[in-house]
């Protein structure tokens, strides 16, 4: 990052990825090469993208710290920033500023087994953090993945599933609300087949992302098979606009999302003013 | 007023079966009331009416919808409480009004100007006629001719024109129509570069708050207001007083057929901007083309909630 | 003991047109019924007699300030391609704010804490902040809605400006409170002002006499925290608000604000513009989801950031300084004072049962701030955040 902290570093669309009906992947390189030699972030840091013009918006940077060719940030179009986003494509300009917030603490996960149970978009935390504990796969135990989305077509990164499945360090489930034709895996909601998989709580952490509703019927699930508020991560979107804790709106009582989240174990969001 | 304890009674009466009355009570001075929610029995001990009674509560009714809600009511208020029955903006059967006859509000700007510092008001006599402010230790005199907001000055309606309760005598008006257009018709005389430089000095230490916006009780899309969207992207965001001015403009077109002249928005700018100019120009047209008055028959359709194929007054066709 | 002037009445306007030679001088005036800042003109002069409408907040957090200015470059060869061009736009204006009150200097030391001492350095506060001085006017007498008594700070605090000056016979006694300060001593119009001390030192103790009584505000934090969850005590303290954003912008220490890009064609810029807590967009979503749908969720923040959130990140510093202006701008008679006395007054009638001995359940792990009576924070040492301590989880380390 610059030394100014609302200065954008350009950055290279290399390839745009339709993931889903409504969510595009981007992965973008850094123009500057001094910047890009000096960047480095942990997985679960965020990034303020910008569409000039427009405005910005944050996304997690899905990719993780040990493949730098790209950073990748998925965006799934709600808004007016990520519209223009989505019309982007291969060789256009962006600009980036991250990385921003803390990142999920993978040394104090090493040696533990790892549960990730993800919703919808929010794969894309999820999965930086996967793909550099596959990258550095002795340090950690048994990993396990649920992943769940309303239907197959809502399924983002499908093209990354196969090898998922495939890997035998790896224990893939996945899951989709309602029976569709063709489809060969888990049909229930994700709190549910999580019970089924019953993963055990021993020396392990849980780490979750999806819509607030799948969170907290996940995190009542974990609870069931006896996981502590402790063992259980998951990371927080709030509107933000200057990323660095001052601009005042993504705060929960003391706590700066966009600063000192969007990480957070669910004991350290109980602390918290009940304001999500 | 009054007949302040009659008010009372009514209130206490009627409280039991309503979630709240809206009122007003002493301030954080003497010379200031605040609005006032009584929820219980001895809230209604606190109600204060009188000339420093400046809010309109109707502005808190539309937030309120689905509550069972009393509110006391100036005559001007009560048109504000009318126009908002018949835009549907309120239910009739979930408000019930307390109606009086209002001898007029002050003006807090004009205290100011004369009484100069009134940071330290040891106290404040409000009769009919007389204003009497101790300030810093000192005594002022004020007639009520001199510190009167001006739409009390030339109000035609001091009488809740809508009430469910009323308290007291009723006030007789003679002001006509024409009284409350004098300052517009001075206005509209004036050249165009003369206009214009006017707003362009008022509207540049507009600071943006919306309190304007806020306090009106007909600006009902507050939350999803033009001022701060982005879709649509009308304003810039940007301290220029072209959108200062043009936020006045919009917001003076929303209430066209619609305002009441209750004057909140003036009241409530912090840096004093005579904004209510705005909206009275507006009406004064209005009732020039489609001879109607917000906020005086629930029944009525304001004219630009209706379309009529043919407007006597609109020519500029020819046929 | 630093150095002190005196400057009489009449040379009061050559001295700010001097002054004015090398730097925007803002001043007080009446413009209309307000009292605002303007950049000094000698013919309008300055109002000083009482604490302006507005404070001098704009100095150095403008409503509006451009960040960046961008412009996108079509390549002739092919137009689909297009090069942008961002440029940030520091300021460089160098601004001297005479006649403010202690309370409006004293403002930024909050935003200081938070725009200068953080993980990032806000380069734009940071360059307004190093060209601005502020030439402070010790107040005569406290209003009924002042209470910077109250907030550890008082009518003649330096905390915050660069000189202070106190009406004394003839003219005003000029203390010097920071190097910046000693720049704006070289004129030949300021003398020696030792013999004025015992004067201006009365003046000052009448103003303090003069003060109401300071609200206890000891407490705050943990009280306002436990009635976080009290819906009923919080759509009653925001009954009649209307919403609006008069307290916050006219609040010398609210520095909450927006970012916006605003495009001309293929050149625009992006801004940062004042924004306020009080706004429903404030926290909106884009997916619709709104944390403080209510003006109730949305009083409670601001209320719990000053007296609160703030003062337990930063050393128990109050982020109010008591100027009053939201008592008295509210366009509805909202008190400040009065909700957070509230909240400390509040009992829980329902947690009345717990035995005395017994240890309650606290409602929070959160250890309490140690200095939990603000009062004593009167210093202008910055306290340093504690934020660190409480991040859940490492941050910003590298990849390996």
């Amino acid at each position: 990052m610059t030394s100014n902290p609302y200065l954008p570093a350009m950055a290279t669309i290399q390839e745009v990825i339709e993931e889903t009906p409504t969510i595009k992947t981007f992965r973008v390189t850094l123009n500057n090469p001094q910047i890009k030699k000096d960047f480095n972030f942990g997985p679960g840091q965020v990034g303020q993208l910008s569409a000039f013009g427009i405005g910005e918006a944050t996304f997690v940077i899905n990719s993780p710290p040990t493949r730098m060719d790209y950073l990748q940030f998925s965006v799934m179009k709600t808004g007016e920033v990520t519209s223009m986003l989505h019309t982007l494509s291969a060789g256009d300009q962006i600009g980036v500023r991250a990385p921003l917030g803390n990142a999920f603490p993978y040394e104090d996960m090493k040696g533990k087994d790892i549960v990730f149970v993800g919703g919808g978009i929010g794969m894309a935390p999820l999965r930086t953090l996967l793909l550099f504990m596959l990258d550095n796969r002795k340090d950690y135990g048994k990993i396990t993945l649920l992943y769940g989305a309303r239907s197959p077509v809502d399924m983002a990164f499908s093209y990354e599933l196969p090898e998922w499945l495939e890997r035998d360090d790896l224990d893939t489930h996945l899951t989709i609300d309602a029976e569709f034709e063709g489809w060969e895996h888990n049909v229930g909601l994700i709190p549910n087949v999580l019970l089924d998989i019953n993963p055990s709580p021993e020396n392990c952490v849980a780490v979750t992302c999806g819509p607030p509703i799948m969170i907290k019927f996940t995190v009542q699930a974990l609870a069931k098979l006896g996981f502590k508020d402790e063992q259980i991560y998951t990371t927080l979107e709030k509107r933000m606009k200057c990323g660095i804790g001052i601009c005042g709106r993504c705060n929960i009582g003391t706590s700066y999302v966009c600063q000192d989240g969007p990480v957070y174990t669910y004991a350290q969001l109980k602390e918290l003013p009940n304001e999500m | 007023m009054q007949n302040l304890e009659d008010l009372k009674e009514q209130v206490r009466k009627a409280l039991p079966e309503l979630d709240v009355v809206i009122g007003w009570t002493g301030g954080y001075d003497p010379l200031h009331a605040t609005p006032h929610f009584i929820r219980r029995d001895e809230d209604i001990d606190k109600l204060q009416v009188n000339a420093l009674c400046v809010h309109n509560l109707a502005t808190y009714l539309p937030s309120m919808r689905g509550k069972k809600v009393g509110i006391i009511v100036k005559g001007c208020d009560s048109r504000s409480v009318v126009e908002l029955l018949q835009e549907k903006l309120i239910d009739r059967e979930d408000v019930t009004i307390f109606g009086f006859g209002c001898t007029g509000v002050v003006d807090q700007t004009k205290i100011r100007r004369i009484v100069g510092d009134v940071g330290n008001i040891d106290s404040c006599e409000v009769s009919g006629s007389e204003v009497k402010v101790s300030a810093s230790g000192t005594e002022h005199k004020l007639a009520m001719s001199d510190v009167l907001s001006e739409k009390c000055a030339t109000c035609r309606y001091p009488n809740a024109v809508l009430s469910d309760h009323f308290a007291g005598a009723e006030i007789t008006s003679t002001a006509t129509f024409e009284d409350g257009y004098k300052d517009v018709v001075e206005f509209e005389e004036k050249p165009e570069e003369e206009k214009f430089g006017f707003w362009l000095k008022e509207m540049d230490r507009c600071i943006r708050c919306y309190a304007c916006r806020n306090a009106c009780p007909m600006c009902v899309c507050r939350d999803h207001c033009v001022a701060q969207s982005r879709d649509p992207h009308w304003l810039s965001q940007e301290a220029h007083v072209r959108d200062k001015w043009m936020f006045q403009v919009i917001h003076a077109y929303h209430l066209a057929g619609r305002c009441t002249e209750c004057g909140e928005c003036q009241r409530a700018c912090p840096v004093d901007i005579p904004i209510l100019l705005f909206k009275k120009k507006m009406n004064k047209e209005i009732k020039e083309v489609f001879d109607y008055e917000a906020g005086i028959n629930p029944d009525a359709t304001p004219p630009l909630m209706t379309f009529k194929a043919e407007e006597d007054k609109i020519t500029e066709r020819k046929w | 003991m630093a150095q002190t002037k005196f400057i009489k009445k009449e040379s009061l306007s050559a001295w700010l047109e001097e002054l004015g030679q090398a730097h925007t001088v803002l001043a007080p005036r009446f413009e209309g019924d307000s009292i605002i800042f303007r950049p000094y003109d000698s013919e309008k002069g300055v109002f000083i007699d009482r604490e302006a409408t507005a404070p001098p907040k704009k100095a150095i957090f403008p409503q509006s300030e451009t960040l960046l200015e961008y412009s996108q470059i079509k390549d002739m060869e092919n137009l689909t391609k297009i090069a942008i061009d961002v440029k940030e736009t520091i300021p460089t204006t160098t601004y001297v704010v005479f006649g403010g009150r202690p309370c409006d200097a004293r403002g930024f030391t909050m935003f200081d804490r938070v725009y200068l001492d953080g993980d990032q350095v806000d380069v734009y506060y940071k360059a307004r902040r190093e060209n601005t001085c502020f030439i402070t006017l010790t107040c005569e007498k406290g209003e009924t809605t002042c209470f910077c008594n109250a907030v550890g700070s008082g009518p003649s605090d330096p905390d915050g400006s660069d000189l202070l000056i106190t009406p004394v016979t003839d003219g005003y006694y000029i203390e010097c409170v920071s190097t910046k300060g000693e720049g704006l001593l070289a004129s030949s119009l300021l003398t020696d002002g030792s013999s004025m001390e015992g004067e201006a030192t009365k003046y000052k103790q009448a103003a303090d006499a003069s003060m109401n009584e300071a609200p206890d505000f000891t407490g705050s934090p943990e009280k306002l925290l436990a009635v976080f969850d009290n819906g009923p005590f919080w759509e009653e303290m925001s009954d009649k608000c209307i919403s609006c954003g008069a307290c916050t912008y006219l609040c010398p220490t609210c520095y909450c604000f927006n970012i916006t890009d605003e495009a001309n064609g293929l050149k625009g810029t992006r801004i940062r513009s004042w924004d306020n807590c009080m706004s429903s967009m404030f926290t909106s979503e884009a997916s619709g989801h709104n944390p403080r749908p209510a003006k109730a969720n949305r009083l409670k923040n601001r209320v719990g950031h000053k007296f609160s959130y703030y003062p337990d990140i930063h050393g128990g510093v109050i982020s109010c300084c008591g100027c009053g202006r939201c008592i008295k701008s509210c366009p509805v008679g909202v008190d400040i004072r009065e909700m957070v006395k509230s909240a400390i007054a509040f009992v829980d009638p329902t947690a009345k049962e717990v035995p005395a001995e017994e240890p309650k359940a606290a409602p929070t792990e959160k250890p309490a701030p140690k200095e939990t009576s603000v009062k004593a924070e009167n210093t202008s040492a910055k306290a340093k955040k504690n934020k660190k301590s409480k991040k859940p989880a490492s941050k910003k380390k590298g990849a390996k």
